[in-house]
């Protein structure tokens, strides 16, 4: 009978359903191979679908004529429900029952969800797309939305409470804009109060001044007062959700008229026959989401029904406020799920790693023992072992994390052992972005000496992954000397407190020591030194700085020249000499 | 880079270590500077003893012409002592008892001591003693400026004292106010004792 078509609002099935919903909706679940009831009777047109279960809504999607007669089903309508489990033949069947007035048409003819609104109060433009009882709240300060539109004087809808199911003719009339009940063909959409008012070349009316607007204008050209407009006119037959419209044809055995009068509690009902199973969760999940009116929530959080019902007083500022902190609530709490489930994720990534190198394992040693026979196909174990590095568990390559590693102990040494992989390139590829080492080899592979900081920069962005904080980066570097060849040690300068890692032929004494054979040659000064040790100036300053307060050098700062005009011009600089005075026996005069 | 010995003009010898410019350059290793102080006053002090100078000032290191010119710079290598160092080097030299502020209380001049008040004392007896003066009363400006040049012409009035005061003290001096200011009569020491 009519049922289906008095509580169901007709969708474009080609669209996918997570495209349909509401922003504030969301899907819980789907069944396939479902038809439907229309109240006892069968329903011949939708016999085999899809019924997938939102937070809002029942929709069902045809599987033969998605386009013409799928269909959703607001669950604010749904007063009960009820199950069968099916015998022999007869499927299990969800029965519906649905609200004596139809709560889903009102809010429809009220809501005009296609279109951005203005808040009266805030000014704040509400974006389309929210559920209906959502829109008819303003986002931000929680005014409803139908006290601007009665004020501009436009056609008001009426407030939910005043509509009566099915007063039909009456809806029709006064709310031009939602021709939810027509009666006539899709071709000519509109319904004869609205033909009436438009003007010969589809212009329409004001209702406020009677000028005659262009379709398109959503508003009085004159006097702004917002126009009622045919959808249909507008030309957009399907677009998000719900348009107001029904192009289904209707067929000739129906006949609405007749819907008032068997409007019983027995026949308001839809059955979903579930034909290949799925019935029984599918069920509990429509009773959670029922329980959990999800259509109500936006409502409640913001206030609640009785006192958002009475009036606009519960609106400003404490809304605003409540909205503001709601959202930070949720946002804290999205927050939380995010960094819960990388927490998660965490863990679970060492069991991935474990598998990995279980599954690598496996396929060395399968690929070691059946060369001949080829148990396993090389192709499929070369497209495992790409995928497993595409997925970034390539074991050789793996950054170490804590969780792989039982104790604090073993876990830096494991990490020094990748330190010395960074720095000395030993026999694995790590790649350094930012570094022209065309061999990929370790950061320290052509440089005796480097500053802790960018050792430290440069492994993280080595490990990508899991960086490593300063103090783990300490507690790591005495672990060091004994994974890499030759040694590599922490060096700390005392004048200037920069630290740095080096091998041994920068050690302090090493480096004393060939700073007195070059001077043997002659005094130098610091540029020269670092000239021939090719490194920077800064930091041959610091090691010749150590090399003089262990006495092996001395200084001449020449500034106090007689003679500054003379031959051998000598800046300031100071020039470095061999320690004179060490071992010096006096050679003047005897006393 | 080798290194040798040099002689002045007025015959000294200088040390090797003179010609090496970090010789004139405060060294911040406390190790390292303590053995340049060490040759610094030796070398001060032995050219003192060579030309018989008894004063050195700060500002030595920064005039030219003075006596100290032949240590103080070294024009072969262009190099010269600052003031701020040879300041510190005399800080060092009076704390080792090698001079003293004279006057006292200031850093600026010093009175060398490159012999010892006691020494100054024997070899102040023995210079009466040899030139037969035992026993007569001698003004401090006889001593200090004899007809007859001697090891004392020349020393500074606070030396003359504090020597004659440790002969005072042996017995072998004493001191008697004559006319014109103080006299001093040298006894021998070994009949009073």
């Amino acid at each position: 009978m009519g049922v289906l078509k008095r509580y169901t609002k007709p969708v474009d099935g080609t669209i996918p359903v997570p495209a349909l919903l509401y922003d504030d909706e969301s899907l819980l679940t789907s069944q396939e191979s479902v038809g439907m009831y229309d109240g006892t009777q069968k329903s011949p047109k939708h016999q085999n679908g899809t019924v997938y279960t939102t937070t809002h809504r029942l929709f069902y999607v045809d599987h033969s004529h998605p386009h013409s007669r799928s269909f959703s089903l607001d669950l604010s309508s749904i007063s009960r429900t009820d199950y069968y489990a099916g015998l022999f033949t007869s499927s299990p069947k969800i029965t519906l029952y649905l609200h004596a007035n139809n709560p889903s048409r009102t809010v429809d003819a009220s809501s005009n969800d296609l279109q951005t609104w203005e808040c009266e109060v805030c000014s704040y433009k509400n974006p389309p797309g929210l559920s209906p009882a959502a829109s008819k709240l303003c986002g931000l300060c929680g005014v409803p939305r139908n006290t601007s539109q009665t004020n501009s004087g436009s056609p008001s809808p009426i407030p939910p409470k005043l509509t009566q199911h099915s007063s039909s003719q009456f809806l029709s009339t006064s709310l031009p804009s939602s021709a939810t009940n027509l009666l006539s063909t899709p071709g000519s959409s509109t319904n004869p109060a609205q033909d009436a008012i438009i003007g010969a070349n589809g212009e329409i009316p004001c209702p406020a001044c009677t000028f005659l607007n262009h379709p398109s204008l959503p508003a009085c050209e004159i006097c702004g007062t917002a126009l009622p407009r045919p959808k249909n006119v507008a030309g957009h037959p399907f677009a998000r959700s719900a348009p107001s419209s029904r192009p289904v044809s209707p067929s000739p055995d129906e006949d609405e008229e007749d819907d008032d009068d068997d409007d019983t509690e027995a026949t308001r009902l839809v059955r979903l026959s579930f034909r290949k199973g799925g019935d029984k969760s599918f069920y509990a999940t429509l009773r959670r989401s029922l329980l959990g009116k999800g259509w109500e929530s936006k409502v409640r959080s913001s206030s609640t029904p009785a006192s958002q019902a009475s009036g606009t007083g519960q609106g400003g500022l404490n809304s605003i406020l409540r909205t503001v902190e709601n959202t930070a609530a949720n946002t804290q709490s999205n927050m939380e799920d995010a960094l819960q489930d990388i927490e998660s994720l965490a863990v679970k990534a060492r069991d991935m790693v474990r598998m990995a190198e279980d599954l690598n394992e496996k396929l060395t040693v399968a690929t070691a023992t059946h060369t001949a026979s080829n148990i396993i196909e090389p192709e499929e174990a070369t497209f495992i072992r790409s995928s497993l590095s595409q997925l970034g568990l390539q074991m050789p390559n793996a950054p170490v994390t804590l969780d792989m590693m039982r104790d604090e102990r073993r876990w830096h040494e494991e990490l020094a052992r990748e330190l010395a992989s960074v720095l000395q390139g030993n026999g694995s590829s790590w790649k350094q972005p930012g570094t022209n080492d065309e061999q990929g080899g370790g950061m320290m592979r052509k440089r005796g000496i480097i500053a802790l900081d960018e050792v430290w920069g440069g492994w993280n962005r080595a490990r990508g992954v899991a960086l490593i904080p300063p103090s783990t980066f300490l507690s790591v570097l005495p672990h060091l000397p004994s994974y890499t060849s030759p040694p590599i040690h922490m060096r700390k300068f005392s004048t200037s407190g920069l630290s740095v890692l080096h091998t041994p032929p920068y050690a302090r004494d090493v480096f004393a020591d060939r700073m007195v054979t070059l001077l043997t040659l002659g005094p130098k000064t610091t540029v020269e030194v670092a000239h021939e040790e090719q490194l920077p100036v800064g930091l041959v300053q610091d090691m010749i700085a150590e090399a003089e307060r262990f006495g092996d050098i001395c200084r001449d700062e020449g500034g106090s020249g007689i003679n500054i005009f003379g031959g051998r011009t000598e800046s300031g600089e100071v020039r470095w000499w061999n320690n004179i005075f060490m071992d010096y026996e006096w050679d003047g005069q005897a006393s | 880079m080798s290194l040798s010995p040099h002689t002045t003009p007025s015959g000294f010898r200088l040390p090797s270590i003179h010609a090496a410019p970090p010789f004139f350059t405060q060294q911040p290793n406390p190790a390292t500077q303590a053995v340049a102080t060490e040759q610094w006053s030796r070398l001060i002090l032995s050219y003192a003893k060579h030309r018989n100078l008894f004063t050195i000032k700060v500002e030595d290191a920064q005039t030219t012409g003075g006596d100290w010119d032949e240590i103080l710079r070294n024009d072969r290598i262009n190099r010269k002592l600052n003031t701020s160092y040879l300041a510190y080097i005399l800080e060092q030299m009076e704390r080792s008892c090698r001079l003293a502020f004279d006057p006292p209380k200031q850093s600026i001049s010093a009175v060398l001591y490159w012999r010892t008040p006691e020494e100054w004392a024997e070899v102040l007896h023995e210079w009466a003693t040899s030139t037969g003066q035992l026993n007569t009363i001698l003004t401090f400006y006889e001593i200090i400026e004899p007809p007859v040049p001697s090891p004392l012409s020349g020393v500074p009035m606070s030396i003359l004292r504090r020597a004659i005061n440790l002969l005072i003290k042996s017995n072998r001096a004493q001191l008697i106010a004559v006319a014109d200011g103080e006299g001093v009569r040298f006894l021998n020491g070994s009949t009073s004792k």
